[in-house]
Protein backbone atom coordinates (compact mmCIF):
# COMPACT_ATOMS: atom_id res chain seq x y z
CA UNK A 1 0.00 0.00 0.00
CA UNK A 2 1.07 3.65 -0.99
CA UNK A 3 3.08 4.32 2.34
CA UNK A 4 1.82 7.81 2.23
CA UNK A 5 -1.50 6.52 3.11
CA UNK A 6 -3.41 7.81 6.57
CA UNK A 7 -3.57 5.42 9.06
CA UNK A 8 -4.30 7.85 12.38
CA UNK A 9 -6.78 10.18 10.60
CA UNK A 10 -7.15 12.44 14.37
CA UNK A 11 -3.68 13.05 14.14
CA UNK A 12 -2.95 12.83 10.59
CA UNK A 13 -0.25 10.36 11.09
CA UNK A 14 0.55 7.91 7.60
CA UNK A 15 2.10 4.06 7.21
CA UNK A 16 5.70 5.48 6.68
CA UNK A 17 5.61 7.33 9.86
CA UNK A 18 4.88 4.50 11.64
CA UNK A 19 7.35 2.22 10.06
CA UNK A 20 9.65 4.75 10.70
CA UNK A 21 9.16 4.10 14.68
CA UNK A 22 9.11 0.82 14.35
CA UNK A 23 12.43 0.99 12.80
CA UNK A 24 13.45 2.64 15.91
CA UNK A 25 12.64 -0.13 18.47
CA UNK A 26 8.87 0.39 18.78
CA UNK A 27 7.10 -2.92 19.69
CA UNK A 28 4.21 -1.88 20.80
CA UNK A 29 0.75 0.44 20.23
CA UNK A 30 1.63 2.14 23.40
CA UNK A 31 5.66 2.45 21.81
CA UNK A 32 4.18 4.48 18.34
CA UNK A 33 1.84 6.33 20.35
CA UNK A 34 4.75 8.18 22.20
CA UNK A 35 6.87 8.66 19.08
CA UNK A 36 4.04 9.83 16.93
CA UNK A 37 0.70 11.09 18.22
CA UNK A 38 -0.69 8.02 16.83
CA UNK A 39 -3.99 7.15 18.88
CA UNK A 40 -3.85 11.01 20.94
CA UNK A 41 -6.42 12.14 18.72
CA UNK A 42 -10.03 13.44 19.41
CA UNK A 43 -11.38 9.22 18.55
CA UNK A 44 -8.19 8.03 21.44
CA UNK A 45 -7.70 5.50 19.11
CA UNK A 46 -11.03 3.92 18.48
CA UNK A 47 -9.96 4.27 14.72
CA UNK A 48 -6.29 3.37 14.32
CA UNK A 49 -5.95 0.76 16.53
CA UNK A 50 -6.98 -1.88 14.95
CA UNK A 51 -4.83 -0.65 11.33
CA UNK A 52 -2.08 0.21 13.69
CA UNK A 53 -2.14 -3.22 15.46
CA UNK A 54 -2.20 -4.65 11.28
CA UNK A 55 0.99 -2.68 10.74
CA UNK A 56 3.01 -4.04 14.25
CA UNK A 57 2.15 -7.78 13.54
CA UNK A 58 2.86 -7.98 9.87
CA UNK A 59 6.72 -5.62 10.58
CA UNK A 60 7.25 -7.69 13.40
CA UNK A 61 6.25 -11.06 12.01
CA UNK A 62 3.25 -11.85 14.54
CA UNK A 63 -0.10 -13.01 15.09
CA UNK A 64 -2.72 -10.10 15.35
CA UNK A 65 -3.61 -11.86 18.91
CA UNK A 66 0.09 -11.17 20.10
CA UNK A 67 0.08 -7.61 19.40
CA UNK A 68 -1.99 -6.01 22.46
CA UNK A 69 -4.03 -3.36 22.64
CA UNK A 70 -3.71 0.73 24.08
CA UNK A 71 -3.17 1.49 27.11
CA UNK A 72 -6.68 3.43 27.55
CA UNK A 73 -7.10 5.98 30.80
CA UNK A 74 -9.85 8.05 32.03
CA UNK A 75 -11.47 10.54 30.26
CA UNK A 76 -12.99 7.79 28.28
CA UNK A 77 -14.83 10.46 26.48
CA UNK A 78 -13.47 14.55 25.43
CA UNK A 79 -14.60 16.44 28.50
CA UNK A 80 -13.83 20.06 29.41
CA UNK A 81 -11.50 20.24 33.05
CA UNK A 82 -13.62 22.51 34.10
CA UNK A 83 -16.54 20.11 33.63
CA UNK A 84 -14.20 16.69 35.28
CA UNK A 85 -13.60 19.65 38.08
CA UNK A 86 -16.95 20.08 39.44
CA UNK A 87 -17.06 18.67 43.22
CA UNK A 88 -13.76 18.15 43.02
CA UNK A 89 -13.85 17.41 46.92
CA UNK A 90 -15.10 14.37 45.92
CA UNK A 91 -12.51 11.92 44.76
CA UNK A 92 -12.16 13.48 41.26
CA UNK A 93 -8.77 15.08 41.05
CA UNK A 94 -6.89 12.16 42.90
CA UNK A 95 -8.17 9.73 40.72
CA UNK A 96 -6.74 11.63 37.59
CA UNK A 97 -3.34 11.92 39.57
CA UNK A 98 -3.69 8.16 41.13
CA UNK A 99 -4.63 6.76 38.07
CA UNK A 100 -1.15 8.00 36.74
CA UNK A 101 1.00 6.40 39.40
CA UNK A 102 -0.66 3.22 39.35
CA UNK A 103 1.27 0.34 39.28
CA UNK A 104 1.11 -2.27 37.45
CA UNK A 105 1.10 -0.23 34.51
CA UNK A 106 2.58 -2.59 31.99
CA UNK A 107 3.58 -1.78 28.30
CA UNK A 108 0.97 -3.83 26.30
CA UNK B 1 -25.65 9.17 43.75
CA UNK B 2 -25.95 5.99 45.71
CA UNK B 3 -28.04 2.55 43.94
CA UNK B 4 -27.96 -1.23 44.49
CA UNK B 5 -27.05 -1.25 40.59
CA UNK B 6 -25.66 0.70 38.42
CA UNK B 7 -25.49 -0.26 34.38
CA UNK B 8 -23.68 1.36 31.74
CA UNK B 9 -25.20 1.26 28.34
CA UNK B 10 -29.22 1.33 27.55
CA UNK B 11 -28.74 -0.74 24.42
CA UNK B 12 -31.00 -4.36 24.28
CA UNK B 13 -28.19 -5.77 26.83
CA UNK B 14 -28.12 -2.88 29.32
CA UNK B 15 -32.01 -2.48 28.86
CA UNK B 16 -32.60 -6.59 29.58
CA UNK B 17 -30.78 -6.46 32.75
CA UNK B 18 -32.05 -3.38 33.75
CA UNK B 19 -35.78 -5.01 33.51
CA UNK B 20 -34.65 -7.95 35.41
CA UNK B 21 -33.43 -6.61 37.83
CA UNK B 22 -36.27 -4.31 38.48
CA UNK B 23 -38.78 -6.86 38.29
CA UNK B 24 -36.78 -8.28 41.47
CA UNK B 25 -37.04 -5.36 43.45
CA UNK B 26 -33.43 -4.15 42.70
CA UNK B 27 -32.90 -0.22 42.90
CA UNK B 28 -31.20 0.45 39.37
CA UNK B 29 -29.64 3.06 37.64
CA UNK B 30 -29.91 3.56 33.82
CA UNK B 31 -27.00 5.50 32.00
CA UNK B 32 -26.65 6.01 28.28
CA UNK B 33 -24.32 8.95 26.72
CA UNK B 34 -27.16 8.91 23.64
CA UNK B 35 -30.14 11.08 24.15
CA UNK B 36 -32.42 7.94 23.40
CA UNK B 37 -31.70 4.68 24.90
CA UNK B 38 -31.79 1.81 22.89
CA UNK B 39 -28.09 1.50 21.32
CA UNK B 40 -27.72 0.05 18.35
CA UNK B 41 -31.27 -1.51 18.05
CA UNK B 42 -32.53 1.91 17.25
CA UNK B 43 -31.77 2.03 13.17
CA UNK B 44 -32.05 -2.18 12.97
CA UNK B 45 -34.99 -2.73 10.97
CA UNK B 46 -34.36 -5.53 9.59
CA UNK B 47 -36.33 -9.07 10.94
CA UNK B 48 -35.06 -10.84 13.60
CA UNK B 49 -36.30 -14.46 14.59
CA UNK B 50 -34.18 -16.66 17.34
CA UNK B 51 -35.30 -14.33 20.39
CA UNK B 52 -35.38 -15.75 23.74
CA UNK B 53 -38.63 -16.90 25.33
CA UNK B 54 -40.33 -17.58 22.34
CA UNK B 55 -40.73 -14.39 20.94
CA UNK B 56 -42.13 -14.47 18.12
CA UNK B 57 -40.29 -12.72 14.94
CA UNK B 58 -39.51 -9.08 14.84
CA UNK B 59 -37.91 -6.12 13.15
CA UNK B 60 -34.93 -5.08 15.62
CA UNK B 61 -36.41 -1.19 15.70
CA UNK B 62 -40.32 -3.04 16.91
CA UNK B 63 -38.14 -4.81 19.97
CA UNK B 64 -36.32 -1.91 20.69
CA UNK B 65 -39.80 0.44 20.87
CA UNK B 66 -41.42 -2.66 23.14
CA UNK B 67 -37.81 -2.35 25.16
CA UNK B 68 -38.14 1.15 25.80
CA UNK B 69 -42.07 1.18 26.86
CA UNK B 70 -41.07 -1.20 29.96
CA UNK B 71 -38.52 0.21 30.64
CA UNK B 72 -40.57 3.81 30.69
CA UNK B 73 -43.43 1.69 32.36
CA UNK B 74 -40.54 0.70 35.17
CA UNK B 75 -39.02 2.03 38.70
CA UNK B 76 -35.47 2.37 36.48
CA UNK B 77 -34.01 5.33 36.86
CA UNK B 78 -32.96 6.24 33.24
CA UNK B 79 -30.06 8.65 32.80
CA UNK B 80 -29.72 9.54 29.23
CA UNK B 81 -27.29 11.91 27.96
CA UNK B 82 -25.41 10.93 30.62
CA UNK B 83 -21.48 9.16 29.64
CA UNK B 84 -19.52 7.35 31.57
CA UNK B 85 -15.98 8.85 32.06
CA UNK B 86 -13.86 7.02 34.20
CA UNK B 87 -13.67 5.53 37.71
CA UNK B 88 -12.47 6.66 40.77
CA UNK B 89 -10.37 5.22 43.46
CA UNK B 90 -12.91 4.20 45.72
CA UNK B 91 -14.09 2.37 43.19
CA UNK B 92 -17.25 4.31 41.44
CA UNK B 93 -18.24 4.85 38.25
CA UNK B 94 -17.92 8.80 37.40
CA UNK B 95 -20.99 10.10 35.18
CA UNK B 96 -21.20 13.40 33.44
CA UNK B 97 -23.73 15.35 31.97
CA UNK B 98 -21.48 18.10 29.96
CA UNK B 99 -21.82 20.37 32.86
CA UNK B 100 -20.79 18.55 36.03
CA UNK B 101 -19.06 15.18 36.85
CA UNK B 102 -20.33 13.19 39.81
CA UNK B 103 -20.23 9.63 41.09
CA UNK B 104 -21.94 6.93 41.56
CA UNK B 105 -21.75 4.32 43.95
CA UNK B 106 -23.47 1.01 43.43
CA UNK B 107 -23.16 -2.77 44.90
CA UNK B 108 -22.56 -3.81 41.64
CA UNK B 109 -22.00 -2.61 38.23
CA UNK B 110 -23.07 -3.82 34.37
CA UNK B 111 -21.25 -2.32 31.77
CA UNK B 112 -23.06 -3.41 28.80
CA UNK B 113 -21.42 -0.37 26.56
CA UNK B 114 -21.33 -2.68 23.80
CA UNK B 115 -19.23 -3.18 20.45
CA UNK B 116 -17.78 -0.66 17.82
CA UNK B 117 -17.18 -1.43 13.73
CA UNK B 118 -13.34 -2.17 12.44
CA UNK B 119 -12.39 0.25 10.12
CA UNK B 120 -10.44 -0.81 7.02
CA UNK B 121 -7.34 1.72 5.45
CA UNK B 122 -6.82 2.10 1.90
CA UNK B 123 -4.97 5.52 0.11
CA UNK B 124 -8.19 7.81 0.09
CA UNK B 125 -10.04 6.46 2.90
CA UNK B 126 -10.53 9.58 4.92
CA UNK B 127 -12.48 11.39 2.29
CA UNK B 128 -15.83 12.03 2.69
CA UNK B 129 -17.96 9.71 0.97
CA UNK B 130 -16.03 6.71 3.24
CA UNK B 131 -18.04 5.47 5.78
CA UNK B 132 -18.66 1.82 7.94
CA UNK B 133 -21.41 0.16 7.37
CA UNK B 134 -23.34 1.04 10.66
CA UNK B 135 -22.35 4.61 9.64
CA UNK B 136 -24.54 3.79 6.34
CA UNK B 137 -27.29 1.87 8.00
CA UNK B 138 -27.84 5.29 10.89
CA UNK B 139 -27.68 7.63 8.22
CA UNK B 140 -30.51 5.73 6.08
CA UNK B 141 -32.74 4.22 8.67
CA UNK B 142 -32.00 6.52 11.86
CA UNK B 143 -31.38 10.08 10.39
CA UNK B 144 -33.19 9.44 7.10
CA UNK B 145 -30.20 10.46 4.73
CA UNK B 146 -29.06 8.88 1.64
CA UNK B 147 -25.18 8.40 2.30
CA UNK B 148 -24.93 8.27 -1.59
CA UNK B 149 -26.61 7.13 -5.14
CA UNK B 150 -24.01 4.92 -6.12
CA UNK B 151 -21.57 2.51 -3.51
CA UNK B 152 -18.92 0.52 -3.14
CA UNK B 153 -18.86 -2.05 -0.52
CA UNK B 154 -15.37 -3.57 1.16
CA UNK B 155 -15.89 -6.77 2.49
CA UNK B 156 -18.82 -9.51 2.28
CA UNK B 157 -20.01 -10.49 5.84
CA UNK B 158 -23.52 -11.12 7.57
CA UNK B 159 -23.42 -7.36 7.97
CA UNK B 160 -22.34 -6.47 4.42
CA UNK B 161 -25.27 -7.90 3.00
CA UNK B 162 -27.78 -6.75 5.65
CA UNK B 163 -26.73 -3.48 4.70
CA UNK B 164 -26.68 -3.62 0.95
CA UNK B 165 -30.31 -5.37 0.96
CA UNK B 166 -31.57 -1.85 3.10
CA UNK B 167 -29.39 0.76 0.76
CA UNK B 168 -30.85 -0.94 -2.19
CA UNK B 169 -34.33 -0.59 -0.79
CA UNK B 170 -33.42 3.34 -0.48
CA UNK B 171 -32.32 3.22 -3.99
CA UNK B 172 -28.55 3.05 -3.61
CA UNK B 173 -26.76 1.16 -6.30
CA UNK B 174 -24.56 -1.41 -5.70
CA UNK B 175 -21.20 -1.07 -8.16
CA UNK B 176 -19.55 -3.98 -6.25
CA UNK B 177 -18.56 -6.07 -3.58
CA UNK B 178 -14.81 -5.69 -3.23
CA UNK B 179 -13.64 -8.94 -0.42
CA UNK B 180 -9.66 -9.20 -0.36
CA UNK B 181 -10.31 -13.37 1.02
CA UNK B 182 -10.79 -15.72 -2.01
CA UNK B 183 -14.93 -16.17 -0.96
CA UNK B 184 -17.53 -13.97 0.30
CA UNK B 185 -17.66 -14.49 3.85
CA UNK B 186 -20.98 -14.32 4.97
CA UNK B 187 -23.07 -17.86 4.69
CA UNK B 188 -26.22 -16.55 5.08
CA UNK B 189 -28.06 -17.85 2.25
CA UNK B 190 -31.64 -16.11 2.42
CA UNK B 191 -29.06 -12.95 2.34
CA UNK B 192 -27.34 -13.66 -0.40
CA UNK B 193 -30.20 -15.20 -2.37
CA UNK B 194 -32.34 -12.33 -3.73
CA UNK B 195 -29.30 -9.85 -4.11
CA UNK B 196 -29.91 -9.92 -7.97
CA UNK B 197 -26.63 -8.92 -10.52
CA UNK B 198 -24.11 -7.49 -8.23
CA UNK B 199 -20.75 -7.67 -9.12
CA UNK B 200 -18.37 -9.95 -6.47
CA UNK B 201 -14.68 -8.99 -7.14
CA UNK B 202 -13.06 -11.72 -4.51
CA UNK B 203 -8.84 -11.41 -3.84
CA UNK B 204 -9.29 -7.94 -4.42
CA UNK B 205 -8.69 -4.58 -2.46
CA UNK B 206 -8.80 -0.81 -2.97
CA UNK B 207 -5.96 0.77 -4.60
CA UNK B 208 -6.96 4.08 -4.33
CA UNK B 209 -10.19 6.08 -3.39
CA UNK B 210 -9.83 9.55 -5.30
CA UNK B 211 -11.97 13.14 -6.23
CA UNK B 212 -12.04 16.41 -5.22
CA UNK B 213 -13.09 16.66 -1.50
CA UNK B 214 -15.40 13.70 -1.71
CA UNK B 215 -15.40 10.13 -3.48
CA UNK B 216 -15.68 9.95 -6.68
CA UNK B 217 -13.35 7.46 -8.18
CA UNK B 218 -12.56 3.93 -7.00
CA UNK B 219 -9.87 1.68 -8.45
CA UNK B 220 -10.10 -1.56 -7.28
CA UNK B 221 -6.83 -4.48 -8.04
CA UNK B 222 -8.42 -7.33 -8.39
CA UNK B 223 -6.68 -10.92 -10.15
CA UNK B 224 -7.43 -9.61 -13.58
CA UNK B 225 -6.15 -5.87 -13.27
CA UNK B 226 -7.07 -2.54 -12.13
CA UNK B 227 -11.00 -2.58 -12.16
CA UNK B 228 -12.18 1.53 -12.29
CA UNK B 229 -15.38 2.12 -11.15
CA UNK B 230 -17.69 5.65 -10.75
CA UNK B 231 -18.86 5.55 -7.03
CA UNK B 232 -19.75 8.33 -4.33
CA UNK B 233 -19.92 6.38 -1.15
CA UNK B 234 -17.61 3.63 -0.24
CA UNK B 235 -19.21 1.32 2.68
CA UNK B 236 -16.79 -0.83 5.17
CA UNK B 237 -18.36 -3.66 6.89
CA UNK B 238 -15.18 -5.42 8.05
CA UNK B 239 -16.55 -6.58 11.50
CA UNK B 240 -17.37 -5.34 15.53
CA UNK B 241 -15.29 -5.66 18.44
CA UNK B 242 -15.95 -4.99 21.79
CA UNK B 243 -15.68 -1.47 23.65
CA UNK B 244 -13.14 -1.78 26.03
CA UNK B 245 -11.90 1.60 27.96
CA UNK B 246 -14.68 1.29 30.70
CA UNK B 247 -13.62 -2.47 31.67
CA UNK B 248 -9.67 -0.78 31.22
CA UNK B 249 -10.33 2.05 34.04
CA UNK B 250 -12.54 -0.53 36.29
CA UNK B 251 -9.62 -2.99 36.50
CA UNK B 252 -10.85 -5.81 34.24
CA UNK B 253 -8.54 -8.34 32.89
CA UNK B 254 -8.67 -8.96 29.21
CA UNK B 255 -8.63 -11.92 26.97
CA UNK B 256 -8.58 -12.85 23.17
CA UNK B 257 -10.89 -14.73 21.53
CA UNK B 258 -10.87 -13.69 17.78
CA UNK B 259 -14.45 -15.46 16.62
CA UNK B 260 -15.89 -13.09 19.66
CA UNK B 261 -14.21 -9.89 18.06
CA UNK B 262 -10.75 -9.86 19.01
CA UNK B 263 -9.77 -8.48 22.87
CA UNK B 264 -12.95 -8.52 25.34
CA UNK B 265 -12.95 -8.55 28.90
CA UNK B 266 -12.96 -11.74 30.73
CA UNK B 267 -15.33 -13.49 32.43
CA UNK B 268 -16.98 -16.43 34.40
CA UNK B 269 -20.24 -17.87 34.03
CA UNK B 270 -22.27 -15.29 35.84
CA UNK B 271 -21.10 -12.87 33.37
CA UNK B 272 -18.87 -11.08 36.53
CA UNK B 273 -15.78 -9.48 35.30
CA UNK B 274 -11.72 -10.12 36.83
CA UNK B 275 -13.45 -7.34 39.34
CA UNK B 276 -15.87 -9.13 41.62
CA UNK B 277 -18.27 -6.16 41.26
CA UNK B 278 -18.46 -5.50 37.76
CA UNK B 279 -20.01 -7.59 35.82
CA UNK B 280 -20.60 -7.06 31.55
CA UNK B 281 -23.28 -8.34 29.16
CA UNK B 282 -24.10 -7.86 25.64
CA UNK B 283 -21.58 -7.50 22.27
CA UNK B 284 -19.09 -6.22 25.27
CA UNK B 285 -19.06 -10.04 26.38
CA UNK B 286 -18.46 -11.30 22.06
CA UNK B 287 -19.83 -10.16 19.09
CA UNK B 288 -23.17 -12.25 18.98
CA UNK B 289 -26.62 -12.18 17.41
CA UNK B 290 -29.24 -10.22 18.91
CA UNK B 291 -31.11 -13.51 20.90
CA UNK B 292 -27.88 -13.98 22.71
CA UNK B 293 -26.98 -10.17 23.50
CA UNK B 294 -30.72 -9.96 25.38
CA UNK B 295 -29.79 -13.59 27.92
CA UNK B 296 -26.55 -12.21 28.80
CA UNK B 297 -28.12 -9.22 30.19
CA UNK B 298 -30.62 -11.64 31.99
CA UNK B 299 -27.83 -13.72 33.23
CA UNK B 300 -25.79 -10.75 34.07
CA UNK B 301 -28.73 -9.41 36.37
CA UNK B 302 -29.55 -13.14 37.90
CA UNK B 303 -26.02 -12.99 39.22
CA UNK B 304 -26.27 -9.58 40.84
CA UNK B 305 -29.71 -10.27 42.36
CA UNK B 306 -28.04 -13.82 43.80
CA UNK B 307 -25.16 -11.28 44.97
CA UNK B 308 -27.21 -8.98 46.77
CA UNK B 309 -29.59 -11.53 48.21
CA UNK B 310 -32.93 -10.03 45.96
CA UNK B 311 -33.69 -13.44 45.35
CA UNK B 312 -32.34 -17.28 46.95
CA UNK B 313 -29.83 -18.94 45.36
CA UNK B 314 -32.04 -22.28 43.91
CA UNK B 315 -34.10 -19.53 42.33
CA UNK B 316 -31.20 -17.61 40.67
CA UNK B 317 -29.69 -21.20 39.83
CA UNK B 318 -33.00 -22.16 37.87
CA UNK B 319 -33.11 -18.69 35.77
CA UNK B 320 -29.29 -18.87 34.99
CA UNK B 321 -29.70 -22.62 34.02
CA UNK B 322 -32.83 -21.73 31.89
CA UNK B 323 -30.87 -18.45 30.12
CA UNK B 324 -27.45 -20.54 29.66
CA UNK B 325 -29.82 -23.33 28.19
CA UNK B 326 -31.33 -20.80 25.62
CA UNK B 327 -28.24 -19.28 24.96
CA UNK B 328 -26.43 -22.38 23.67
CA UNK B 329 -29.41 -23.24 21.43
CA UNK B 330 -29.83 -19.87 19.96
CA UNK B 331 -26.22 -19.08 19.59
CA UNK B 332 -23.99 -20.03 16.29
CA UNK B 333 -22.15 -22.90 17.62
CA UNK B 334 -18.82 -21.73 17.25
CA UNK B 335 -19.48 -18.18 19.29
CA UNK B 336 -20.53 -20.32 21.97
CA UNK B 337 -17.50 -22.54 21.70
CA UNK B 338 -15.45 -19.53 22.46
CA UNK B 339 -17.56 -18.69 24.77
CA UNK B 340 -17.24 -21.49 27.34
CA UNK B 341 -13.23 -21.17 26.66
CA UNK B 342 -13.63 -17.85 27.93
CA UNK B 343 -15.06 -19.74 31.28
CA UNK B 344 -13.23 -22.55 31.54
CA UNK B 345 -10.32 -19.91 31.71
CA UNK B 346 -12.15 -18.37 34.80
CA UNK B 347 -12.66 -21.73 36.32
CA UNK B 348 -8.91 -22.04 36.68
CA UNK B 349 -9.10 -19.00 38.93
CA UNK B 350 -9.31 -19.29 42.52
CA UNK B 351 -11.98 -16.33 43.22
CA UNK B 352 -14.26 -17.75 40.72
CA UNK B 353 -15.88 -20.90 41.85
CA UNK B 354 -17.23 -23.22 39.06
CA UNK B 355 -21.10 -23.94 39.67
CA UNK B 356 -22.97 -27.34 38.86
CA UNK B 357 -25.20 -25.83 36.14
CA UNK B 358 -22.31 -25.07 33.85
CA UNK B 359 -20.75 -28.25 34.31
CA UNK B 360 -24.37 -30.00 33.50
CA UNK B 361 -24.60 -28.45 30.35
CA UNK B 362 -21.57 -29.24 28.97
CA UNK B 363 -22.16 -32.85 29.76
CA UNK B 364 -19.54 -32.40 32.22
CA UNK B 365 -17.08 -31.44 29.91
CA UNK B 366 -15.09 -28.63 30.31
CA UNK B 367 -13.46 -27.28 27.02
CA UNK B 368 -10.49 -25.05 26.90
C1 LIG C 1 -22.98 0.83 14.09
C2 LIG C 1 -23.41 -0.55 14.49
C3 LIG C 1 -24.42 -1.20 13.78
C4 LIG C 1 -24.83 -2.48 14.13
N1 LIG C 1 -25.80 -3.08 13.40
C5 LIG C 1 -26.16 -4.36 13.68
C6 LIG C 1 -27.15 -5.05 12.91
O1 LIG C 1 -27.70 -4.50 11.95
N2 LIG C 1 -27.50 -6.31 13.24
C7 LIG C 1 -26.92 -6.93 14.31
O2 LIG C 1 -27.27 -8.08 14.61
N3 LIG C 1 -25.97 -6.31 15.05
C8 LIG C 1 -25.58 -5.06 14.76
N4 LIG C 1 -24.62 -4.43 15.51
C9 LIG C 1 -24.02 -5.16 16.64
C10 LIG C 1 -24.60 -4.59 17.93
O3 LIG C 1 -23.50 -4.56 18.78
C11 LIG C 1 -25.74 -5.47 18.49
O4 LIG C 1 -26.75 -5.63 17.54
C12 LIG C 1 -26.45 -4.89 19.74
O5 LIG C 1 -26.95 -3.58 19.54
C13 LIG C 1 -25.54 -4.92 20.92
O6 LIG C 1 -26.29 -4.61 22.07
P1 LIG C 1 -25.61 -4.06 23.37
O7 LIG C 1 -26.71 -3.76 24.30
O8 LIG C 1 -24.54 -4.99 23.79
O9 LIG C 1 -24.83 -2.74 22.89
P2 LIG C 1 -25.34 -1.41 22.13
O10 LIG C 1 -26.62 -1.60 21.44
O11 LIG C 1 -24.16 -0.97 21.33
O12 LIG C 1 -25.55 -0.39 23.33
C14 LIG C 1 -24.49 0.11 24.09
C15 LIG C 1 -24.91 1.43 24.67
O13 LIG C 1 -23.89 1.86 25.56
C16 LIG C 1 -23.74 3.23 25.46
N5 LIG C 1 -22.40 3.57 25.92
C17 LIG C 1 -21.20 3.08 25.48
N6 LIG C 1 -20.18 3.62 26.17
C18 LIG C 1 -20.74 4.46 27.08
C19 LIG C 1 -20.21 5.32 28.09
N7 LIG C 1 -18.89 5.41 28.34
N8 LIG C 1 -21.08 6.05 28.83
C20 LIG C 1 -22.43 5.97 28.62
N9 LIG C 1 -22.98 5.18 27.68
C21 LIG C 1 -22.15 4.44 26.92
C22 LIG C 1 -23.98 3.55 24.00
O14 LIG C 1 -24.42 4.87 23.83
C23 LIG C 1 -25.07 2.54 23.64
O15 LIG C 1 -26.35 3.08 23.71
C24 LIG C 1 -24.22 -3.14 15.20
C25 LIG C 1 -23.21 -2.49 15.93
C26 LIG C 1 -22.80 -1.22 15.58
C27 LIG C 1 -21.68 -0.56 16.35
S1 LIG D 1 -7.70 7.81 14.35
FE1 LIG D 1 -6.02 7.72 15.66
S2 LIG D 1 -6.70 8.82 17.40
FE2 LIG D 1 -8.41 8.88 16.09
Amino acid sequence: MDKSTIVCRCEEINIDEIENALKNGAQTFDDIKRLTRTGMGSCQSKVCLHPVREIIADYHNKDLQDVGISRMRIPLKPIRMGTLATESKDSNVASVFGESVEEGDENR
Amino acid sequence: MKTDLLIIGAGPAGINAALTADAAGAEVILVDESLQPGGQLRQQTQLFSNLPKNKKKTRGTSLNNHLVESLNASNVKVLSNHAMVGSYLNGNIGVTDGFKTFEIHAKKYILATGAQEEGKIFPGWTLPGVMTAGAAQILINRELVLPGKNAVIVGSNDFAFEVIKQLRICGVSIKAVVEDKDQLQSEKQDLLSDLGNITFLTNSTIELASGSGEVEHVSIRTPSGIKELEADFICISNGFTPILEPFEVMNCKFTYKEILGGWLPAYNMNFQTTNSNCYLAGSAAGITTLGPILLTGEIAAWSVLEELEFISPREAHNQKKECWEELMTLENNNVFQKRTEIIADSLLQDNWNPKSYFTELQGGQIHG
